[in-house]
């Protein structure tokens, strides 16, 4: 039993050393590839660690490329998507979850077919709209559609998490006088601060990877968020600015990863919540 | 009467949907069946696109890549998922130190951008002599492969990229899953002396069977719909083996500028879609209280 044990460790272990390897290494080749010289990159056989890593090459990054601005961009797409989704989503999931009504089971299908329609389907006829009324490049319209992604899986999130929290909690408040609203600003909404931040979390890393609306629907550098910004770098980047460009990506994910393994406790509650019966 | 006490709850979220689903597919639908293009106002209504679609076999050859990639994507991230997940289970009954690690690891390159996954995997793939895959494949004797250049290979590599991307999400899913099958099942097969390989085939994979479903049908809607991550490895090419149909999509409309014809290949993607969705719903219906993650 006890050899079985041992046998059994050794074995996961190589399977964690191998599922190490396969998912680190591109990342750390990246960051490798970002403090490099030129003669470096171009060396053969590969250069696995810079002799001294060049960290000037992030300065130059700040300086000569509009990256911070791509941040900033995306800072402000995803904060204004995620209050819209929260102020979208929140009552609409509260509707759901405590009215009875006919064709409530319909209406939360229609919510999920949308879902699973393609962004690009629906970034088409916008952007043709858009482009006739001269409103492209408008932060205004890209934040709507970021909203429209979000507000599917996020209403369908807290309606699951809702349905849990009984009425009873709010029948107390409404023999106080409480109104719907009052009892779900007073009542539900604080026993939904765990929920509301798994969603926040995922909304927030959804809509930092957001690429193909704003790669439509904007054509001005400055406008540019993270996403686009780096694939616009790559394009006018060619291989002897490669590490400028491994070092734009790692600034450009940096936010996302900091926030994902801080938050990573959120992330998993919020995308295994309502897959499984729990 | 009582629907009408509710309605004002969805005022915002019918906004939504009308505004930015509802019209936008009709309109997509529309668009289909005339000959617009993006930079000229006039069009009238024709067939014209869906005719020079199956025509020209452009319709043929863009879904044959997209199912090729979508096929191999799926079934290698739901393996590897389902064994990844099995392995971090099996640790944590253990006790073992580094299983949070590794589940870190894996999702990392979930949260990332498709964008950086393209950009990142572009660098490895370099076929340079300084390139770091072809290095490392040389070391154990496999011969310089143009990773990105040659057709046929392309899209193997856009494949790999793609599964390293997307297994994270069937992982964590299957992880939930395999969490809520009861010990007791395990214990009893114990007791009855059936092996661990009997026990994975009659107890969990039985029991993760309708989760596996669901997942497989959420993965497979998403892989239909890639696009940043091909754009930033191949961007479609070489010539077109690696033209997904949102790439096909946007080249007909953003390229060539056909509205008309870019609208219909976007229609078949949404009928697609649809199709995805629907099988989805008769599935979570069969297996009540799964939703959507």
């Amino acid at each position: 039993m006890r050899q079985r044990r041992i046998a059994a460790t050794i074995g996961l272990y190589a399977v964690y050393v191998v599922l190490l390897v396969v998912f680190l290494f591109p990342l750390y080749w990246v960051f490798a590839t970002s403090l490099k010289t030129i003669p470096e990159l171009f060396h053969s056989p590969p250069v696995l660690w810079p002799k001294v890593p060049q960290g000037q090459n992030y300065n130059h990054v700040l300086v000569y490329t509009p990256v911070v601005t791509y941040l900033k961009n995306s800072a402000i797409l995803v904060f204004f998507t995620v209050v819209g989704t929260l102020v979208v989503s929140i009552p609409a999931a509260f509707g759901f979850s405590r009215f009875r009504m006919r064709f409530s089971r319909q209406a939360m299908l229609g919510v999920l077919m949308c879902q699973m329609i393609s962004p690009l389907v629906i970034v088409i006829p916008l952007y043709n709209y858009l482009n006739r009324v001269h409103l492209l490049n408008s932060y205004f319209a890209v934040i709507l559609v970021y909203i429209a992604i979000q507000v599917p899986p996020t209403v369908w999130f807290l309606k699951g998490f809702l349905d849990t929290i009984p009425v009873s909690m709010e029948e107390a408040a409404w023999l106080d006088g409480c109104n719907r609203l009052q009892s779900l600003v007073r009542i539900i909404l604080p026993v939904s601060v765990p929920a509301i931040a798994s969603a926040t979390v995922l909304i927030v890393i959804e809509s930092w990877s957001q690429f193909i609306v704003p790669f439509i629907l904007l054509n001005s550098d400055r406008l540019y968020p993270v996403s686009v910004g780096l694939i616009n770098l790559q394009s006018t980047s060619d291989v002897i600015s490669t590490h400028y460009l491994a070092a734009a990506s790692i600034l450009a994910v940096l936010p996302v990863v900091v926030i994902f393994v801080v938050l990573q406790k959120f992330i998993v509650s919020a995308l295994t919540a309502g897959s499984v019966k729990g | 009467m009582r629907n009408a006490r509710a309605l004002p709850w969805f005022v915002p979220l019918i906004l939504v949907v009308g505004l930015l689903y509802v019209y936008p597919v009709l309109d997509v639908v529309r668009l289909s069946f005339t000959n617009a293009g993006l930079l000229h106002p006039g069009y009238q209504y024709t067939l014209r696109s869906y005719v020079d679609m199956l025509r020209t076999g452009d319709l043929g050859q863009t879904l044959w890549i997209t199912i090729v990639f979508v096929f191999f994507s799926v079934v290698f991230q739901l393996l590897l998922g389902f064994f990844i997940s099995l392995a971090i289970i099996a640790g944590e009954q253990l006790k073992l130190r580094g299983t949070v690690v590794v589940r870190t690891a894996v999702l990392a390159a979930w949260a990332m951008p498709g964008v950086m996954i393209g950009i990142i995997w572009r660098m490895l793939m370099d076929e340079s002599p300084s390139g770091i895959l072809n290095f490392l494949l040389s070391k154990v004797g496999i011969g310089h492969v143009a990773f990105l250049s040659s057709p046929s290979v392309a899209l193997v590599s856009v494949i790999v990229a793609n599964i390293w991307r997307g297994t994270a999400f069937s992982m964590i899913m299957q992880y939930a899953g395999l969490k809520t099958i009861p010990d007791e099942l395990y214990e009893a097969a114990k007791v009855d002396g059936a092996t661990s390989w009997r026990r994975l085939v009659h107890i969990t994979v039985p029991m993760m069977a309708p989760l596996l479903m669901v997942n497989l049908i959420l993965i497979t809607i998403s892989t239909f719909n890639t696009f940043d991550m091909i754009m930033a490895l191949t961007g479609g090419g070489p010539g077109r083996a690696t033209e997904v149909m949102a790439l096909s999509i946007y080249d007909r409309i953003f390229h060539t500028y056909e509205l008309g014809g870019g609208a219909a290949m976007a229609v078949v993607l949404l009928v697609i879609n649809l199709l995805m969705a629907w099988v989805y719903m008769r599935m979570s219906r069969r297996t009540e209280g799964m939703t959507t993650s």
